[in-house]
């Protein structure tokens, strides 16, 4: 099934819509995932991560536009998707009175898997995410990681080429976290294309190979890590204290484009300023011409998470 | 095991009958594992719930008590004459009451919960992501709620036994009983699936179980009230040739419902995508076919009554108004709108699209399908009615019977095709979901009702006067008024008054089927080819008879 030729994106978002009445959840949103990629969701609460996963995952329909699974709509041939599809969603479906292997058992008879092909893919997945020595443990009665582990089992059941999922790593304790990171690094490494979503950030920057930076549905930033850690090396915080005329400093800063965040602090103003040291120092010359009498200019570089916090600004719909 | 076999010593060795009888055993285990590969995931998954779930057991467990109890009651209640008085029957009705409440009501309403309780426990979206179809889902749930009944019956049926040994009771009658009971228990719980499919908020849901639940509190004491009646006159019955033939109808219409229902709860829960329409239209038109087909079995079962033929022929289209008159005010609630999953299988041949436009799905096809089988219905009626003639129908004369069907079919396309056109002006200002498409009919029925009779309660003019055009609006009275009296004395007008109403009707509903009527296949994507191409590769092309020449062979000049 994952016989695609390596150009094809296994998922691919196009001017992909949303709206829960007046609500736009999700707002042109495009990208594509490939063979062994994984594919960072950052965002803040209410962005319109679940809401685009679900409609990948054949769960919800977009409002305007489509998305592709392995080449087929969602809309179109949600059956065709679902056959290569797995979804991890943010919260457990628990069935009682089943157990660890009757659970994942269900889930591979729905997927149409039979006899040696089906137990195979149980001990597999069982052996994978390390629930061998639960199989007979009711799942009523399972700790919040294990049943992670059980939910991730399942969504791999099948063998699907794109994987989806939403927030795994959510109440993991630090040793499961690093080896849910190590099951997904093996799932891309076999090719698959994984997409998930995130509220930590370093955790995302390790395993994926590109982020996407999202914010009342619409993505503000993609790329690698690098280059949006590069993108961070030019964002800097900077602090100025003039010895008189702050008013005027803060109209001045506010007419110029590569300044953003004023902020009027006890003793100078606080802002971030887009460009690298050399305009940095180009901005400090500046200051110094308009007859700012500037005493104090201080600048940081910004790590991931100001990125975040720079590029989304934390508005809720 | 098959080590074990290997390792088989001499002293083993007389042992040859058990030898052949784990064999056997080993066959049957083998067979048996075979078939469960292939069985509904569903039904598995909950077989092994159901076994283990408290709930469960404590069901059977009661019903196992409660029947104890009254063979012990029952038999000292009788006393030392059980063995000579006919008490068989009382006995029977006591067990069967034990039987009829799981089955009335257990496990249909479990059936209902079924889907909803997948929601709550966050579970539906993972089985509905799954490759399972639809149908597969409802025929898995279906599943689980049979072997319920099953086993509510294996529990109840050697009490049942018990009542033979009483006397008074004879077999067929117990059977047919069961029967009925078995398929009542099924059908149930098929409505009880459907309305799980349709309750999708609180509110619906809550209106949807006291439903559900009045209704079948009304099955259970319906059945238990006119048992021992039944039992009574069984004997009578069971030796009546009707009795049977009217029970083969009644099965008729149990099996083609059961199909409509089945394929109407798939729909419920399958992609938007998907077409949803075009297999209950099918059920429709079978059901339909069956219903003609058996009204022609009065006839021939009574031919020295042939006065009677007009009158079923009447009836038949009266019903079968109805039907078409309920059906088509779902159809007509359809969205317009076509997914391109459905546009890829459109009928593309001309003679195609004239004939099979109309199973697409559609708010105007499903007007135009109502339409054409009513009056599909209406010239069949018609036609009995003049083959007839020469017969007078109990006191009524062959107009009042012809006008009655043909006013009949004008009222059904003026009423689906008002109330169509309505539901497609609401839709340009508000959302209108096939169930409010469905309540507005309603509301226009009932308008065209309630007006003319808001207007005879406040006028004594109109009230001692009878009939009047003014009621020309409402379809039931006026149809009695030309059974019962034809239309005479200034009334005749309505014979082309309505005719004209339902063309100019039809007319203003002509956009709209044109519109769906034009709507053309579209190819599907590449992608979908190129995935067929890989599933199921064109076998290679070799000749299909012996004197056909092989295709893989270059051409002889
Ligand atoms: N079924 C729905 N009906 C109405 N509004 C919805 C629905 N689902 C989501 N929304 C809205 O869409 C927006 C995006 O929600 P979504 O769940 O996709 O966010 P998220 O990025 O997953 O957030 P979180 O990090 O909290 O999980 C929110 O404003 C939410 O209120
Ligand atoms: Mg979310």
């Amino acid at each position: 099934m994952t016989s695609n030729p390596p150009n094809r994106p296994l998922i691919e978002v196009r001017g992909l819509h949303r709206y829960f009445g007046k609500t736009k959840a999700v707002q042109d949103m495009s990208f594509k995932v490939f063979p062994g990629e994984v594919f960072g969701y950052i965002g803040p609460n209410g962005a319109g991560k679940t809401t685009s996963m679900r409609i990948l995952a054949t769960l919800d329909e977009p409002t305007y536009g489509n998305a592709f699974v392995d080449g087929f709509s969602v809309v179109d041939d949600p059956d065709r998707v679902r056959r290569r599809l797995g979804f991890m969603p943010d919260y457990f479906g628990a069935y009682q009175n089943v157990n660890v292997y009757e659970y994942l058992d269900f889930f591979a008879r729905s997927y149409g898997l039979r006899g040696a092909q089906r137990t195979g893919a149980i001990h597999y997945v069982m052996d994978f995410t390390q629930l061998d020595k639960l199989a007979d443990k009711p799942i009523d009665g399972l700790s919040k990681g294990m049943k992670q582990r059980l939910c991730l089992g399942r969504t791999m059941i099948h063998d699907p080429a794109v994987l989806i999922l939403d927030e795994p790593a959510a109440g993991l304790d630090p040793r499961a976290r690093i080896e849910l990171r190590e099951m997904i690094a093996l799932l891309a490494k076999n090719g698959k294309a994984v997409l998930i979503s995130s509220h930590i950030l370093t955790e995302l920057a390790e395993i994926c190979d590109r982020v996407g930076i999202i914010e009342q549905g619409k993505l503000l930033a993609v790329g690698s890590v690098d280059e949006i850690s590069g993108r961070a090396e030019t964002i800097s915080k900077v602090q100025v204290r003039v010895l008189d005329g702050t008013e005027r400093l803060i109209t001045w800063l506010t007419a110029r484009d590569d300044i953003a965040d004023i902020v009027q602090k006890d003793r100078g103003v606080a802002f971030t300023h887009e460009g690298g040291p050399p305009k940095q120092a180009e901005l400090l010359k500046q200051l110094v011409q308009a007859e700012f009498a500037v005493v104090d200019f201080a600048s940081k570089t910004k790590s991931l998470e100001d990125v975040f916090l720079h590029v989304t600004e934390g508005r809720v719909q | 095991m098959s080590t074990a076999d290997a390792n088989t010593t001499e002293a083993e060795r007389p042992t040859q009958a058990t030898s052949n009888w784990r064999n056997w055993l080993e066959v049957l285990e083998h067979r048996v594992v075979g078939l469960l590969e292939w069985a509904n995931p569903i039904l598995v998954k909950e077989t092994r719930q159901a076994l283990k779930s408290k709930q469960f057991l404590l069901t059977f467990a009661i019903v196992l008590v409660a029947c104890w109890i009254v063979s012990f009651a029952g038999r000292a209640i009788i006393g030392p004459q059980i063995f000579y008085i006919a008490s068989g029957q009382d006995m029977l009705v006591a067990y069967y009451a034990i039987l009829a409440f799981p089955l009335a009501v257990i496990v249909p309403f479990s059936a209902f919960r079924s889907l909803s309780a997948e929601k709550e426990d966050n579970t539906y979206d993972l089985l509905s992501i799954t490759t399972l179809s639809s149908q597969q889902v409802i025929t898995g749930k279906l599943g689980s709620a049979i072997l319920q009944i099953l086993i509510y019956f294996s529990v109840v049926s050697p009490c049942i036994a018990f009542t033979f040994l009483l006397r008074g009771v004879d077999a067929v009658s117990v059977a047919l009983l069961l029967g009925v009971t078995l398929l009542a228990s099924i059908g149930m719980s098929l409505i009880g699936l459907l309305a799980g499919t349709m309750a999708s908020v609180r509110y619906t849901q809550m209106l949807l179980s006291v439903g559900l639940v009045l209704g079948m509190a009304f099955a259970f004491f319906g059945a238990v009230g006119v048992t021992p009646e039944l039992l009574r006159e069984s004997h009578k019955m069971i030796q009546d040739r009707d009795f049977w033939i009217g029970l083969g109808g009644v099965l008729t219409l149990y099996l083609t419902t059961f199909g409509l229902l089945h394929t109407a709860a798939a729909a419920q829960i399958s992609f938007p995508s998907e077409n949803r329409s075009t297999r209950i239209r099918y059920w429709m038109l079978l059901q339909q076919a069956c219903f003609v087909a058996w009204m022609t079995v009065p006839p021939l079962l009574y031919p020295d009554e042939p006065e009677a033929v007009p009158v079923l022929a009447c009836a038949a289209v009266g019903i079968g108004l109805i039907y078409w008159y309920v059906m088509g005010s779902i159809m007509t609630g359809e969205w317009p709108h076509l997914s391109r999953r459905v546009q890829r299988s459109l009928p593309s041949s001309l003679v195609g699209r004239s004939l099979f436009s109309w199973l697409n799905p559609g708010p105007a096809s499903g007007y135009v399908f109502a339409v054409a089988n009513s009056g599909a219905l209406v010239a069949l009626g018609l036609i009995t009615l003049w083959a007839n003639a020469p017969f007078p129908p109990f006191g009524l004369s062959a107009t009042q019977i012809s006008q009655f069907m043909l006013l009949g079919w004008c009222y059904l396309i003026i009423f689906l095709g008002l109330g169509r056109l309505l539901v497609s002006v609401l839709r340009r200002v508000a959302f209108v979901p096939l169930a409010a498409a469905f309540l507005v009919h309603l509301i226009l029925m009932m308008a065209a009702i309630g007006v003319p009779a808001v207007i005879y309660s406040m006028s004594s003019q109109f009230r001692s006067s009878g009939y009047s055009l003014l009621l020309a609006t409402n379809p039931f009275w006026t149809l009695s008024e030309v059974l019962e009296s034809g239309l005479v004395s200034g009334r005749e007008m309505l014979v082309y008054l309505l005719p004209a109403a339902a063309i100019v009707t039809f007319l203003l509903n002509l956009r709209a089927i044109g519109a769906e009527l034009s709507r053309h296949r579209i190819a599907a994507p590449a992608r979908v080819y190129e995935e067929e191409e890989e599933l199921h590769p064109h076998p290679e092309p070799s000749p299909t008879s012996p004197w056909e020449e092989d295709p893989r062979e270059p051409a002889k000049v």
